[in-house]
This record gives structure tokens, sequence and C-alpha cells, in this order.
């Protein structure tokens, strides 16, 4: 391993360490109705803001220059490339899970793609009946019984939980770009971030024009979204009753008057 | 004289018909139930359905009217208020309470007649259906789009008054009661309740179209 990998996967150790003592040694500071899921609530909030602002006048404009200028086959095409090159992580974390006929369609997903969809230019696996799947190491965590920790929210990144961050060190070592060290990578990874920014531009207006307080509303979007995942579209519904606890009570008891 | 076994036959024969009788029956029931169950999300996805292939032709206050029709009846909107204010319920006063039910069932129609405003082959198709606690149930369906993945709408459903309704909406696992109810209360906690109102009025006044149509 040359001595910039060492440093790349240093910064990510010691960015995962202190994330992990911070969340650890937080204070409670939650309102009642979100329990302790975001004990970090004031710094998240500071982060989102920052990262709001940033955005706002410099992501998000340069996001919309990009889909105006870029047909949108060429736009699905960069996507489905730098998809495939963190397709090894869903992989690893397929059989971890214990998924081994979707970790093994995967492999075949992912071979497929790199040879005849050009490098993953295009998913021609989808097509073949080998459509693509959503796994992490965050989830996998959760699938061995570790429960989400705080809620994050980190700067640059986004919303995050402390159990998930943890992604961040298998899915950097099985991304092929991580061991490229020419200059190249640097424009590559712009454009990573432009393209992935643009492709949650209906998302980020879906939110701008419905949510009333855009913090909360991201957090319980990504938190939900996230147990989603985790069962694979399939939650249980015994976890959608405690929200209807309240009303539950209040009728038992023969309180509740609603007319 | 008969035998044993000529006897045991025409006795067996009723038994099996009477089973097949009371099974049939059970049956029957547990269809009507389930169709009754499915019934409020099935005139939604109709409504819905219809809203879209004639939002070229028809008005926004039409389709507000069709949809207001399915809101008011199919929705609980009364429960829905009182849990996404959670603890926030009990300190208001009656015409507060009511006041709010109208303002989040005119949410709740202008955000459905804004977002679903085109047609592209669209279609629900459902799913199943699972008990919950209370008699509650969930109701699975998806929306299934022509040149994307389609998308899982869920349901919850509680009688109320002998009529099924529904109370929250799952989509793509996001459940609209649960993000609501975290906005609602981190805006009355920070703002007060006057400013959710005001915040809800905006809300309802940028979903309505710019110019009248």
């Amino acid at each position: 391993m040359t001595g910039s990998h060492l440093f790349n996967l240093s910064k990510h150790l010691i960015f995962i360490g202190i994330l992990s003592i911070v969340a650890g040694c937080a204070t409670t500071q939650t309102s009642d109705d979100v329990g302790n899921v975001d004990s970090l609530e004031s710094t998240n909030r500071v982060f989102f803001d920052v990262n709001e602002t940033l955005d706002k006048h410099l992501m998000k404009p340069i996001a919309e220059t990009y889909v105006e200028m870029t047909p949108a086959v060429i736009r699905t095409s960069v996507t489905n490339f730098f998809d495939n090159l963190t397709y090894l992580n869903v992989i690893l974390n397929d059989f971890l899970q214990g998924k081994f006929d979707q970790g093994l369609t995967d492999i075949l997903r992912f071979t497929y793609n790199s040879i005849f969809g050009i490098a993953g230019l295009f998913d021609v696996s989808t097509a073949a009946g080998m459509p693509a799947n959503d796994e992490d190491f965050g989830q996998t965590l959760a699938v061995w019984g570790f429960d989400s920790g705080s809620y994050l929210y980190i700067p640059f990144l986004g919303p995050n939980t402390v159990r998930d961050v943890t992604d961040t060190v298998p899915s950097t070592f099985l991304n092929p770009f991580f061991y490229i060290t020419s200059t190249i990578l640097y424009p590559v990874s712009a454009l990573n971030a432009i393209n992935t920014r643009a492709n949650l531009l209906e998302a980020s207006n879906l939110r701008d024009e419905a949510a009333i307080d855009p913090y909360s509303f991201t957090r319980e979007a990504h938190l939900q979204q996230r147990e989603f995942l985790i069962y694979d579209g399939n939650p249980p519904v015994t976890g959608y009753d405690d929200i209807f606890s309240d009303a539950d009570d209040e009728e038992s008891g023969g309180t509740l008057v609603i007319e | 004289m008969k035998s044993k076994d000529q006897h045991i036959q025409p006795v067996f024969k009723i038994l099996f018909g009477i089973y097949l009788f009371f099974s049939a029956n059970l049956l029957s029931a547990e269809i009507e139930q389930k169709q009754e169950i499915q019934a409020p999300v099935n005139q939604l996805h109709d409504t819905l359905i219809h809203i879209m292939e004639t939002a070229d032709s028809s008005s926004f206050q039409d389709r507000y009217a069709l949809m207001e029709s399915v809101i008011t009846n199919k929705f609980n909107t009364a429960l829905i208020s009182r849990v996404v204010l959670s603890r926030y319920w009990k300190s208001l006063d009656e015409k507060t309470q009511t006041d709010f039910i109208a303002l989040f069932d005119r949410l709740t129609i202008s955000t459905y007649v804004n977002r679903f405003d085109s047609f592209n082959g669209e279609s629900f198709r459902n799913i199943s259906i699972e008990p919950m606690k209370k008699n509650r149930f969930m109701v699975k369906t998806e929306l299934t789009q022509i040149d994307d993945k389609p998308v899982s709408f869920n349901y919850i459903v509680q009688n109320d008054n002998e009529q099924w309704k529904i109370i929250s909406v799952i989509a793509n696992g996001i459940n609209d009661l649960s993000l609501k109810r975290a906005e609602y209360s981190s805006v009355i906690k920070d703002k007060g309740f006057d400013a959710l109102v005001t915040s809800l009025e905006e809300k309802i006044s940028d979903l309505q179209p710019k110019t009248s149509q």
C-alpha cells in the first residue's frame, strides 16, 4: 500500500473515531418526540445550515447547469459508471448479511456490466434480469443487531448515523478509484459529486416544496429510508403502531373526544 | 339390511356439506371484509389516476373538488391531526382543534392535486393487507411507472364509525405521519403553534397555481 493510500485510510479512520467519541460523550439534547435518536441536534443543525448555504450558492447551481448542458443519456451513463464502481461493496455486504443467492447474482451483475456494459457505462444487467441491489455496511450492522446510534449530519456528506457512517471504510477500500494516484482523480471525483447532486435535484426540490422545517424533514426521511433499505423494502408493520400509542391510550381510557 | 359403511357414507356427506357451507361463508365474509378495508385506498387511487389523466384538460379547482371529496370522506383527518400535533393537541381549545383539522385537510388536498399533475401511463397495483394492532390494517400497494422503478405506497387504515378510513400514507418507506409530527413538533417548540399555522397557510398558498386555471 502506497503512502497516499495510507494517508487516505488514516483520515477516514480518524474521522470515524472522532465521531464515535463525540457521539458517545454527547449529552441528550433532544425534544421529547425524537427521543435519543438526535442527541447531537444542536451541532447537527449548525452543519445542516452550513451545508444548505454551500449547496444553495454552489453545488445546486452547478448541478442545474450540468443538467441543462448534459443530455440525459450521458448523465445516466455517468451514474451507471460510478454506481458500478461502488458495487463491490454491495457484493461484500450481500455475503456478510447471509444473502448468498443475492451475492452471487450481484457478482454476475458487476461482471456483466463491467464487460458488456463497457466499464459500467451501460446497465445491461438490469435488462438481463439482474437488477441493482442496495446494501452497505451500515445495513449489515443493523442486520447483525446493532442500533443506529445517534443521527449525524456530516458536512458535505449529509445525513447519516453513527452506525451507518462506518460504511465509509469498506466502501472506500472496495472502490477501485481509491487506488488511483493520478491527478485524473480530482476532476473525476468532482464529476461524481456534481452528477450525484444532479440526481438529487428532484428530491431536494420536493423537500423544499413540502417541508416547513427542512432539518427535521431531512432527518426523519433519512432515518425511515434507512429502515426501508435494511428490510429490503418490507419493514415489519408492527413498527408503525407506536405513533398511535397516545391516541390508543386515550381511547381505551374513554377520554378521547374528537368531533 | 344396510352395512355399517352404508350408514356412515350419508352422514359423512352431510357433515362435509355443512363444513363446506360454513367455510364458504367464512371465506365470503373474509373477502367482503378485505374489500371494505381496501375500499378507501381504491377510491383514492381511482381519483388520483383521474386527476392525473385530466390534468391538462381540467382546472386546478375542478381537480381540487374531486380530491376534496376523497380526502374529507376517506381520510380520518381528525385522528391524523391529533397524532401529528402529539402532546400539543390537548393544549388547544375545541375551536382551534377544528380549525386545524380544516387547515390540514386543505394542505392534504392541495398537495395531492399539485403533485399528481401529469399522466405517463401510471397505475396502482394492490399487493396485500396485513393486520396491525387495534383493528388497524396495512394496505400494501405500488405505483407502477413505465420508465421507472415502481414506488411502494402503503396505507394504514382504521375503522371509524363503521367506515374504514386512511390514517397514514407510507411512500417508499417514508411515513408521512411521522414526518409531519417531527416537523410540527420542532416548529411549535421553537416558534409556537401560531407560527406553525402561518407556515402551513403559506405552504397551501405556494401549492396553488400561479395563474388561474
